[in-house]
């Protein structure tokens, strides 16, 4: 990319205007980011270490850290989160962004008619807020509202307490949060598809390929660095997730905790505190929240690294 | 793009004097009833009608209550004046010097029982709220569905259990409470019965540890609410607090468990049928109880910037004058605490109160001293709805925590 | 070059398009369903939607959305919405806009740390920073106020709007500036007279990429204000689903009242957002 620059620009106006010149016009984007985002990040580490709620702080050390994977109770429901999380992931990484290749796969096919009126209805839900789409499938998927409906038009099967029943719960709420996000990596494996050079194609074209050939010999290959970026904004989004558990559940991820993801589980321990009595431990939230952070970066960074360094 | 700039920034600019500038006293208070509104808005606007000061009733979903007010007060954006829970609930804040002191309060003392006051005064003697309304659970019933099946009032469990079969033979939904909401299933239902078996003289026994929480009785309480569970709806356990009273109230099913202060909207517009409530009936033999369980206080902020109009309110809600008018406005199902005769004549409230007359009343048992323990007896009633824990089992994880 | 590949391929697979259809039809379905039940029975009355919850009405009613809107403050949660998104909207994009400016031109070690620094926060979700957040507005004051929500929203759309748009400002092609700059515009001048037009399409896709998770965000509205006057739109719709939870069409009219602005934005604008987020956000 670097090579259609103008060498003039490479250094500076007629003078070569040097970091000090550029980072005026950075620092107000860095200031920002800088203290609303980044400082508060780091800074919940330090949050992690310490005890108590109001103004009055109290050093614990790792006390929180110790509570928090010791202790029966918030350690069972820590890792029943984690656990949950994990299957949340399973299922959009691999529903979600399989249907988000079908979709796309079948979206840059040039010579199909319709194709912006399906783009444009695909990505509708993604529009909609979380909230909204988790209290709407809530409704209906109870059996109070639709059931006798249903029922009478023989299809009894369905009325089921999908959203209370711990086996099929966190699936109901994983599948409602895929049918709302399939539009992103649609959109985006689209875009990938659409960058894959003319060429190529042809080429395969020319040696006879089919087009099932084609798909998995030159395009699937062709996206995969977009498949690795789709795969971590999903594994990062995972741990966002709390409004889909919050509108379609409860707070304490019912039933029995089966829906419990690590946004809920910071949300009751760090913010919130359990019901009814409801007092929060900021430190035990921030011990959470700094485990995922650690997680995260052990994840984030190699990658990013790895694909940065491409450039 | 200039000129989209600069329109931005001219809505910024228009934005920005949205904090308004207020000139005479307002105060806030905070509230979990947001269905009350309208009502509470009335009660104000008499408060303002006869003393000039403003107050606005900004209410927060019921379940984030709790966490909401703590935060805000933590961060010094409290209401003046808030809703308070009564027991441990409440007083965890006034421990944490959130609420206004009210012992010297005028009328506090006065105008308020020793019991009533209990339930709103913390560890070191500090009332902490002006009792307000006391609830009560019951079971309501559909009026037409038992006159077509000839099926009476019972007055004791095992007739209870009867009226259940018979139902269920007849191919109706006996009770149409599920389990999903966390909440119900244990302070409506579970709670509710507890006062048939345990009188408020033997509580303390259990809350002291002299008597262990898997003893007879409570197995068999354990054993009772077990029976009930056949005659849930079918898919219960999607069923929460919301669906359970639209199926109630749509003839959906016959009756329903829930507290006093679903009276108001089971009996309004919302919907057509005709209910009446009796209180969970004791087991054949025993003393019938009742629940009364003193349910909120209006408590004010310490932190307030306006002190004196926030006492004053207290004050006045402490007054048999204020409590009258309270009482007059306050939603249906909730029952005035104050030691006056307040009630309007003949009405729900007195009805209420007479389905309790001659029994043993008392509040929810683990309100006063055992909170610990919500959370784990919600999760073992689930357990035995789904059929994945005996009664026994149930106690003895209970017992287990309460040493 | 369209066409080319248009005549060569058309033979292949013309065939196919049926199962094409058929796939894309049933997924428009599922999609489209529960947005036709939700607008649906926002027009009926209640004892209708237990009798007949998918059909149209047979008696129409908008009495659900005048009792709505009369009966709360729709009107200013729109407004408080309304203002923190075109707010944060317009902050995001004028900061990251001139930082990206900036990192496109400045290539050294120094700038590709800090360029690295702000893609980092594109991988880590905020709300980690939520209990030091609400400190810190709480020491500036800011809370239960709409103005607590800008800082938030502008640090969390500033990593994607860096990455998108110093992406873009990379390819654009020296010489298009080069003619101003030889006749001695600077290079602030060079960033608003030419930049800036030419990367409208990348700013629209940034602003279109930023604007739902801003106008859908429900968590920071709930951990930071709690004042009626000044909730979100969301926001409103948790207390106002405390309040209508037994009258699902008003329930449902809510729902409907929040989600329809950005659906309706959406609709008209969906060619452009397309062509914007397949044409900026991935290629770089």
């Amino acid at each position: 990319m670097e090579k259609q620059r103008h060498p003039a620009f490479q250094g500076g106006r007629s003078i070569k205007p040097g970091g000090v010149y550029w980072l005026r016009y950075i620092i107000p984007a860095l200031l920002v980011y800088g203290v609303f985002m980044a400082y508060p990040m780091i800074d919940s580490v330090r949050l992690s270490l310490y005890e108590g709620t109001t103004g009055v702080r109290q050093f614990v050390g790792f006390a929180n850290y110790v509570r928090l994977f010791t202790d029966e109770v918030v350690s069972k429901r820590f890792w029943n989160a984690f656990g949950n999380n994990w299957i949340f992931f399973a299922y959009h990484m691999i529903l979600q962004n399989a249907l988000g290749i079908l979709f796309a796969a079948i979206l840059t096919n040039r010579t199909m008619k319709g194709r912006g009126f399906y783009q444009t209805l695909i990505f509708i839900p993604c529009t909609i807020a979380v909230l909204v789409t988790g209290y709407l499938f809530k409704l209906m998927m109870n059996p109070v509202w639709a059931g006798t409906t249903l029922k009478n038009a023989g299809l009894g099967f369905l009325v089921r307490p999908w959203l209370g029943d711990r086996g099929t719960a966190l699936s109901c709420v994983s599948l409602v949060s895929v049918w709302q996000w399939v539009g992103i990596p649609t959109m985006m494996f689209v875009a990938a598809f659409q960058g894959i050079p003319d060429e190529l194609i042809e080429a395969a074209d020319i040696e006879g390929s089919n087009a099932w050939q084609t798909f998995w010999r030159i395009r699937v290959p062709m996206i995969m660095p977009v498949v690795g970026m789709v795969a971590i904004m999903t594994f990062v989004n995972n741990f966002n997730a709390f409004d889909v558990v919050f509108s379609m559940e409860t707070l304490d991820g019912a039933p029995d905790y089966a829906t419990d993801l690590i946004g809920t589980l910071f949300y009751r321990y760090g913010i919130a505190g359990q019901h009814p009595v409801g007092i929060p431990e900021p430190g035990v939230g921030a011990a959470i929240s700094t485990t995922i952070f650690a997680m995260l970066l052990c994840g984030v960074l190699p990658t990013l690294r790895a694909t940065q360094g491409k450039e | 793009m200039k000129k989209l700039l600069a329109v931005l920034l001219a809505v910024l600019i228009c934005a920005l004097p949205m904090a308004a500038m207020a000139e005479d006293v307002t105060l806030t208070m905070g509230s979990w009833r947001t269905d009350d509104a309208e009502q509470v808005g009335a009660l104000l606007a008499k408060y303002e009608e006869l003393t000039g000061v403003k107050i606005v009733f900004e209410p927060t979903t019921s379940t984030q209550y709790n966490a909401t007010l703590r935060l805000q007060l933590d961060n010094g954006t409290g209401p003046d004046l808030f809703y308070s829970r009564s027991y441990s609930t409440g007083a965890e804040l006034c421990e944490a010097g959130f609420n206004v002191v009210c012992n010297d309060i005028p009328g506090v003392k006065e105008n308020f029982t020793e019991s009533a006051l209990s339930a709103f005064t913390d560890s070191e003697g500090h009332v902490f709220a002006v009792p307000f309304a006391a609830v009560s659970h019951f079971v309501y019933y559909n009026k037409a569905i038992f006159e077509e099946q000839g099926i009476e009032v019972p007055t004791t469990f095992e007739e209870f259990l009867d009226v259940c079969q018979k139902l269920k033979d007849a191919g109706i939904t006996p009770l149409s409470n599920g389990i999903a909401a966390n909440w119900d299933i244990l302070e409506c239902v579970l709670l509710g019965m507890v006062p048939n078996y345990i009188t408020a003289e033997e509580r303390p026994a259990y809350e002291t540890g002299e008597k262990k929480m898997n003893d007879e009785t409570w197995v068999k309480i354990y054993e009772d609410f077990a029976k009930l569970v056949p005659y849930l709806p079918e898919g219960f356990a999607s069923i929460d607090n919301d669906n359970a009273n639209v199926m109630f109230g749509l003839g959906q099913s016959a009756m329903l468990i829930d507290g006093s202060w679903s009276y108001g909207t089971l009996a309004g517009d919302d919907y057509d049928i005709d209910i009446g409530f009796f209180s969970i009936p004791a087991p054949e033999g025993a003393a019938a109880g009742f629940s009364l369980h003193p349910d909120f206080g209006i408590a004010g902020n310490a932190a307030s910037e306006h002190p004196e109009e926030v006492k004053a309110f207290l004050e006045w809600l402490a007054s048999p004058e204020g409590a009258k008018i309270a009482a007059e406005v306050i939603p249906a199902g909730f029952l005035p605490m104050i030691n006056a005769d307040v009630a309007p004549e003949g009405g729900i409230v007195a009805e209420m109160n007479a389905v309790g007359e001659g029994k043993n009343a008392d509040m929810r048992f683990i309100w006063a001293a055992m909170m610990d323990l919500y959370t784990p007896m919600v999760e073992q009633l689930n357990a035995i709805c789904r059929g994945e824990a005996t009664p026994q089992e149930a106690a003895d994880a209970i017992a287990a925590l309460w040493k | 070059m369209d066409n080319q590949r248009f005549s060569k391929r058309q033979l292949h697979l013309n065939q196919r398009h049926i199962g094409y259809h058929a796939i894309m039809i049933v997924w428009s379905f599922i999609a489209m369903a529960p947005v036709w039940i939700l607008i649906i029975n926002t027009l009926k009355t209640k004892k209708e939607i237990y009798t007949n919850p998918f059909g149209v009405p047979q008696t129409w009613t908008l009495d659900n959305y005048r009792s709505i809107i009369k009966g709360s403050d729709f009107l200013n949660y729109f407004k408080n919405s309304f203002v923190v998104v075109v707010g944060s909207l317009a902050m995001i994009l004028a900061l990251g806009s001139l930082a990206a400016y900036a990192l496109a031109h400045w290539r050294t070690r120094t700038s590709k740390g800090i360029h690295f620094f702000f893609i980092v926060g594109m991988m880590l979700p905020i709300k980690i920073a939520t209990i030091r957040l609400l400190q810190l507005m709480k020491g500036l004051n800011l809370l239960n106020t709409i103005w607590s929500l800008f800082p938030v929203y502008i640090a969390m759309g500033l990593p994607t709007a860096v990455f998108i748009l110093t992406q873009f400002i990379r390819t654009l092609p020296g010489e298009l500036y080069e003619a101003s700059f030889v006749d001695g515009a600077d290079r602030f001048m060079i960033y608003w007279r030419i930049v800036l037009p030419l990367i409208r399409p990348a700013l629209a896709t940034v602003a279109i990429y930023n604007l739902v998770p801003i106008w859908n965000d429900l968590w920071f509205p709930l951990i930071f204000i709690t004042e009626e006057s000044q909730k979100t739109v969301l926001l409103a719709v948790t207390r106002l689903q405390g309040q209508y939870t037994t009258d699902w069409p008003k329930l449902l009219t809510i729902l409907t009242l929040s989600a329809l602005p950005v659906i309706a934005l959406y609709l008209a604008m969906s060619k452009q957002f397309i062509a914007g987020l397949t044409a900026g956000a991935v290629k770089g």
